[in-house]
C-alpha cells in the first residue's frame, strides 16, 4: 500500500467532559470497503460526522491522500471529496431526481436560470452507471427507499467524491435490495472509490468488506481483515466484557393482563397476542414490518379497523391514547423528540401531562404533589443529573428516555409498550435502560419491546414474537430465541415477490 | 447531552424561575425604558391621571391579548378578533337598544365571542385546517355578519346603565382597567396552575408527543379559541360602553396589536411558549407609546413606524438574549 486515500491520525472530539472519541487512528486505501462497525453510541456516527466536516476534532486530523484537511465544515468535506450516504436520506421528495442531485448548487444559464435539461442529462449519466433504470425528471418521493439510495449514491459520484461513506444504508433494505447495493458497492470499489461502511449487521460487513475498523467506547479496539476472522471474534469485540453479563431472568407468570385477538390496522394484519403479568414480550422483525404500528395500534394512537383488545379480561375500545393511559397502558415511542418530550417544558412537566387527575384533584395542579410524585418516579428511574425543574431538552438521549418512563410510573401504567427503547442512547445508559426494563417486570409490570437490535429483543425478552409484513410470523420461547431464529422468519420468503415489484417499479419510473 | 453533564446543579433554581420570568423582567425593562424616555420628554407623562389613562386605553387591547397568547402558545392564530367583537357589539347593542336589561345583553354578547371562537376551534381542532387560513376567513365572514346584520349603519344609543358600568371607576381606578387586571389574573392562574395551561403549553410545544402523553388535544384548542373569542366579545363591551355607539366595522386590525402584544411579551408564534405577564406589559408598552407620542403632537404615521420598530427590537433583543434554540 504506498498513501492511503483517507486516514483518521489520532481523532479525538469531547463534547464538554465527555469524551466521545479517544484517539482513533486507522486508513483506508484508494477502492477499499471499509467496514465501521460498533455498538450504538460507540461513536461511530461522531467519526463519520467529523469526516463529513459536521465536527471539529479536538485533537488529531484527518488526511485525504495523504493531506490533512485543515479547514473543516460540510462544504470544505465535500471539496475534498468526501460524501456522506445518511441513514436518513437527506433528499426534498417533490423534487426530480435530477433535482436533488443537484440540489444546493444547480447548473445555471446566464448564472440565474436553472438549466434543467443540462441537470437531468447529467444525472442520467451518473445513473446510468450504476442504475439505468432510474428516471432523473420523476419526483424522488415516487421512487423505493433503494432506489433513493441509488440516486445519493450516484450525486457522490457526479461530485467525483474519492470517499463515499454510508451509515447503516441497509436498515430500510431488503435482502435482495441490498444484494443490487452490494453489486454497485464493489463496483464503486472497482474505480478506484474508498467506502466506509457503517454497519452493525455482520453478514453485510463480511460480504463487502476487506478490513474493519471495531470501535467501542470511543476507541478503536481494532483492525480486522476480514478473511482473517469470524463474526463470533467480531461481535466479541464489539460488545467487549457485556456479552458475559447478558444473563435472563424471567417474571412472567400465567395471568394474562392483555390479549389483542386479529387486530389490524393501515401497516398490521390480523394479528393475535396475549402478554402476562410480568413478561417481557419481545417484538422483532424487520423495518416496516409493522412492529411501530402493531404498539401504536395498542397505544391508541392509530386507528384499528377490525378485531378486539381485552385487558383483564375486559373489551376496551382504545380510541385515543388517552383511553388506552386511562386501562393502563404507555407508550414509550422510538422517536423521543418528535413523540415523546415537549422539549421547551421541565422534566416534571413533561411527566405530569399523563396522569393529570393525580396532580390536579381539584382541578388545581397541586405544586407539591408535582415535585414529589416526579420526584419519586425520577429516583427509580435514576435520572442524571437529577434536576426535575430543569428543561428536558438540556438532557441527553437516555435521561429524557428515563423521564418518560417516570411519566408512566407516575400515571400507574401496568402495560409499557417500548418502541426501540435504547435507540440513539449511549451505552451506558443503555444497560440502565435493561436493568429499568428487567425491574419493572420483576414488580408485576407488563412490558411489550419493539426492537431492531437482536441482542437487545434476545437479553430482555421471555417471549419474542417475530413480525413480517404485517402479520406476525413467528413466537419463539426460551431456547428457540436465537438470531438465526429470529433473522430466518423475519425475512420474507417470497424473493420471488420482490423482484415482481422492482419490475414493477421500474417500468412505473421508465413511463 | 453535553450541556446536561457540563453545567453544575448549582444552576438548578436559576434554571426554573428562568425562561419565562428572566423574559418577562426583559419586558419589564423595555416598558420602564420606554417610561423614561417619555417622561424626559413629555411633562406629565408621569403623571397619576395619564397612568391611568395609559392603562385604560391599554385595556382593551391587553383584553385581546390574553386571548391571544393562549392561542398563540397552543401553536395558532386567532385573526378574527377584530370582526368577532365587532359581531358581539352590535349583537350587546341592538339588544340594548330594543329594551333589553344590560347583564343579559352583555351574557348573550360574550356568548356570540365564544360561539365565534368555538367555530374557529372546531375548524382548527376537528376539522385539522391551519389556525391562519381558518381565521383569515372568519376575520371576512364574521365582519360580513355584521355588517349584513347592521345593513353597514352603526347601532345608536346605547343606554347610560349599560354604559356607566364601563366608564365608572373602583378606588379611582377605571372599570375596563380593573375588569382587564381580574381577567390577566385568572389567565395568569389558568396558565400557571391548572390542566388545561399545562396542556396548553405541551400541545403547543409538540403535539404528537402530548397526544401520546394523553393530552386532549382537540379540547384544548378549541378552549383557547374560545376564550379568545369571549375575550374579544369583552373587550367590544368595554368599547361600545365608552363610545355609547356600535359600529359593524369596530375592531379593525385589533388582531395585529394583540399579536404584537403577545410577541413583545415573549410568545412565540411557534407555539409552546408565551407569559401572561408578559402579554399585559407588552400590552402597556404599547399603550404607552401611543400616549406619549399622541402628546407630543406626533403624526399618526410615526406612531405606526414606532409600533414597528418596538416589535422588532424586541424580536432582536429576544433572538440576541436567547440564542439559537
Amino acid at each position: 500500500m504506498t498513501v492511503s486515500r483517507l486516514a483518521f491520525d489520532g481523532v479525538t472530539k469531547s463534547f464538554g467532559p465527555l469524551q466521545v472519541l479517544k484517539g482513533v487512528s486507522f486508513d483506508v486505501a484508494p477502492g477499499e470497503v471499509h467496514g465501521l462497525l460498533g455498538e450504538n453510541g460507540a461513536g461511530k456516527s461522531t467519526l463519520l460526522k467529523i469526516l463529513s466536516g459536521v465536527f471539529k476534532p479536538t485533537d488529531g486530523r484527518v488526511l485525504i491522500d495523504g493531506r490533512p484537511i485543515d479547514a473543516h465544515g460540510p462544504v470544505s468535506a465535500r471539496r475534498a471529496g468526501i460524501a456522506m450516504i445518511h441513514q436518513e436520506l437527506q433528499q426534498v421528495p417533490r423534487l426530480t431526481v435530477a433535482q436533488n442531485m443537484f440540489l444546493g448548487r444547480p447548473l445555471t444559464r446566464f448564472g440565474v436560470i436553472v438549466d434543467h435539461r443540462e441537470q437531468e442529462s447529467l444525472a442520467a449519466q451518473a445513473l446510468k452507471v450504476i442504475d439505468p433504470h432510474i428516471d432523473p425528471a420523476a419526483p424522488i418521493g415516487s421512487l423505493k427507499v433503494a432506489q433513493r439510495q441509488i440516486v445519493e449514491i450516484a450525486r457522490a459520484l457526479l461530485e467525483d467524491a474519492k470517499i463515499i461513506a454510508m451509515d447503516e444504508p441497509t436498515s430500510s433494505l431488503t435482502p435482495s435490495e441490498f444484494d443490487r447495493l452490494a453489486e454497485i458497492i464493489l463496483d464503486l470499489s472497482g474505480r478506484g472509490v474508498s467506502v466506509v461502511y457503517v454497519s452493525h449487521k455482520m453478514e453485510e460487513i463480511f460480504r463487502i468488506c476487506t478490513r474493519s475498523s471495531v470501535m467501542r467506547d470511543g476507541s478503536l479496539v481494532g483492525l480486522v481483515k476480514m478473511s482473517e476472522t469470524d463474526q463470533k471474534t467480531v461481535v466479541q469485540m464489539m460488545v467487549g466484557r457485556e456479552l458475559s453479563q447478558q444473563v435472563h431472568t424471567s417474571f412472567a407468570t400465567e395471568q394474562v393482563v392483555l390479549e389483542a385477538r386479529n387486530v389490524s390496522s393501515d401497516k398490521v394484519r390480523d394479528v393475535s397476542l396475549t402478554l402476562h403479568r410480568g413478561e417481557v414480550l419481545g417484538v422483532a422483525g424487520l423495518v416496516g414490518a409493522g412492529r411501530t404500528e402493531l404498539l401504536r395500534l395498542l397505544a391508541g394512537a392509530d386507528e384499528r379497523s377490525t378485531g378486539e383488545v381485552f385487558i383483564d379480561g375486559e373489551s376496551v375500545a382504545l380510541r385515543s391514547p388517552r383511553e388506552a393511559i386511562a386501562s393502563g397502558i404507555g407508550l414509550v415511542p422510538e422517536e423521543r423528540k418528535r413523540e415523546g418530550i415537549v422539549p421547551l417544558r421541565s422534566v416534571q412537566n413533561n411527566i405530569v401531562l399523563a396522569s393529570m387527575s393525580r396532580f390536579a384533584p381539584r382541578g388545581i395542579i397541586n405544586g407539591g404533589r408535582l415535585k414529589s410524585i416526579s420526584a419519586v418516579t425520577l429516583k427509580e428511574t435514576g435520572l442524571r443529573p437529577f434536576a426535575p425543574e430543569r428543561e428536558i431538552r438540556r438532557f441527553s438521549g437516555g435521561n429524557q428516555q428515563k423521564a418518560i418512563i417516570s411519566r408512566w410510573l407516575a400515571a400507574e401504567t401496568r402495560i409499557f409498550l417500548f418502541d426501540e427503547p435504547t435507540r440513539g442512547i449511549d451505552v451506558g445508559a443503555k444497560a440502565e435502560i435493561y436493568a429499568l426494563i428487567e425491574k419493572l417486570a420483576k414488580e408485576g409490570k407488563s412490558v411489550i419491546v419493539v426492537s431492531s437490535e437482536l441482542p437487545e429483543i434476545i437479553r430482555l425478552s421471555d417471549r419474542v414474537l417475530v413480525m413480517r409484513e404485517g402479520r406476525l410470523a413467528a413466537e419463539l420461547i426460551g431456547d428457540e430465541i436465537t438470531e438465526h431464529a429470529i433473522a430466518a422468519s423475519a425475512i420474507p420468503q417470497s424473493t420471488v415477490n420482490d423482484a415482481a415489484e422492482e419490475a414493477a417499479i421500474v417500468t412505473n419510473t421508465s413511463l | 447531552m453535553s450541556q446536561a453533564t457540563s453545567k453544575p446543579e448549582t444552576g438548578l433554581f436559576q434554571a426554573t424561575i428562568s425562561r419565562f420570568s428572566v423574559r418577562d423582567a426583559g419586558t419589564l425593562i423595555g416598558l420602564i425604558v420606554i417610561m423614561a424616555v417619555f417622561a424626559i420628554l413629555v411633562p406629565g407623562f408621569l403623571s397619576e391621571r395619564n397612568l391611568l389613562n395609559i392603562l385604560q386605553q391599554s385595556s382593551i387591547n391587553a383584553c385581546l391579548a390574553l386571548g391571544m397568547t393562549l392561542v398563540i402558545i397552543s401553536g395558532g392564530i386567532d385573526l378574527s378578533v377584530g370582526p368577532t367583537a365587532a359581531l358581539s357589539a352590535v349583537l350587546t347593542a341592538t339588544l340594548l337598544v330594543i329594551g333589553i336589561p344590560a347583564p343579559v345583553a352583555i351574557a348573550v354578547g360574550l356568548a356570540m365571542g365564544a360561539a365565534c371562537g368555538l367555530f374557529n376551534g372546531f375548524m382548527v381542532a376537528i376539522v385539522g385546517l391551519q389556525p391562519f387560513i381558518v381565521t383569515l376567513g372568519t376575520l371576512s365572514t364574521f365582519r360580513a355578519l355584521a355588517l349584513i346584520y347592521t345593513g353597514g349603519n352603526p347601532v345608536l344609543g346605547i343606554p347610560d346603565d349599560f354604559r356607566a358600568i364601563f366608564n365608572g371607576s373602583i378606588f379611582g381606578v377605571p372599570t375596563p382597567v380593573v375588569i382587564v387586571g381580574l381577567v390577566a389574573f385568572v389567565a395568569w392562574a389558568v396558565l400557571k396552575k391548572t390542566p388545561f395551561g399545562e396542556y396548553l403549553l405541551a400541545v403547543g410545544g409538540n403535539e404528537e408527543a402530548a397526544h401520546i402523553a394523553g393530552v386532549p388535544i382537540a379540547r384544548t384548542k378549541i378552549a383557547a379559541y374560545a376564550i379568545s373569542g369571549t375575550l374579544a366579545a369583552l373587550a367590544a363591551m368595554i368599547l361600545i360602553g365608552r363610545l355609547g355607539a356600535a359600529e359593524p366595522i369596530l375592531g379593525n386590525l385589533w388582531e395585529l396589536d394583540a399579536i404584537a402584544a403577545a410577541a413583545i411579551g415573549g410568545a412565540s408564534l411557534m407555539g409552546g411558549k408565551g407569559s401572561v405577564v408578559g402579554t399585559i406589559l407588552g400590552a402597556i408598552i404599547l399603550g404607552a407609546m401611543r400616549n406619549g407620542l399622541t402628546l407630543m403632537n406626533v403624526q399618526s404615521f410615526y406612531q405606526l413606524l414606532a409600533t414597528g420598530l418596538i416589535i422588532l427590537a424586541a424580536m432582536l433583543i429576544d433572538r440576541a438574549t436567547r440564542g439559537r434554540e
